[in-house]
């Protein structure tokens, strides 16, 4: 899967669909399916709502590569960018001190098992990469 | 596609796809909550960050007049995604 989705929430419906489309061909199953869905989501909608200056499509790319699923999403034109204590969340805080934002790249750093940020010239660019194993892809063997 | 409804008894029932699309149509019904409720997420297939965040916010509210939500009939995805975000120990889940 590769392509490029307009800079707004409503694309979530679009990213998912295709995301069905690349797990199905891939056999994934659906804890797989749930943790890429989520990863899209989570580092999707935080270039949507912070990289507010940047172009108007962002490009994301969802390939598996052997035992290994690589998603990358790659944003043009943004400002600047701090990935300082992204996804720093203690969530055995009580519940008064918890933040209700931050979760979401925590969970993308649970699901998957590599996160990187790169940002050159104004183009960032995350990866993120699951291993997979016998239980996140179907026996179509039977 | 996502639903959030109020029964009858008063809980809330969830479907579908909770996504940061449907967060502010969550936040609208979870607000008219005032004291403890059940949640019901037998249909619910997937949430992300914005709808745990729209869960989170109504704890903390209820939580301070001594109430709370009651979390029940999670898959076990979403079971593994609250248990990852901590919120096992913030909502009573059954």
């Amino acid at each position: 899967m590769k392509r490029e989705f307009e800079r707004t929430i409503e694309a979530l419906d679009e990213i998912f669909r295709s995301v069905d489309e690349f797990t199905a061909e891939e056999a994934i199953d659906d804890d797989g399916a749930f943790a890429v869905k989520l990863a899209i989501e989570e580092l999707f909608t935080n270039m949507v709502r912070h990289n507010t200056g940047g172009r108007d499509h962002i490009a994301i790319r969802l390939e598996r590569e052997g035992d290994r699923l690589v998603l990358n999403l790659t944003d043009f034109d943004v400002e600047s960018f701090d990935a300082s204590d992204i996804g720093a969340v203690d969530v055995r805080r009580p519940l008064s001190e918890r933040e209700v934002g931050g979760l979401g790249v925590h969970l993308v750093r649970k699901l998957f098992d590599e996160l990187s940020y790169q940002y050159i010239d104004g183009t960032l660019c995350v990866t993120a990469v699951k291993h997979i194993g016998r239980k996140d892809v179907q026996d179509t063997t039977g | 596609m996502f639903k959030i409804q109020r029964a009858e008894n008063g809980d809330v029932v969830l479907s579908g796809r909770l996504d940061a699309s449907q967060a502010d149509a969550a936040t609208a019904v979870f607000s008219t909550v005032t004291e403890s409720c059940t949640v019901d997420f037998t249909d619910l297939e997937y949430i992300s960050s914005m709808g745990l965040g729209v869960l989170l916010a109504t704890q903390k509210r209820l939580n301070e007049k001594g109430h709370g939500l009651r979390l029940v009939n999670l898959s076990p995805h979403l079971s593994d995604l609250f248990r990852l975000a901590g919120f096992n120990l913030l909502f009573d889940i059954e």
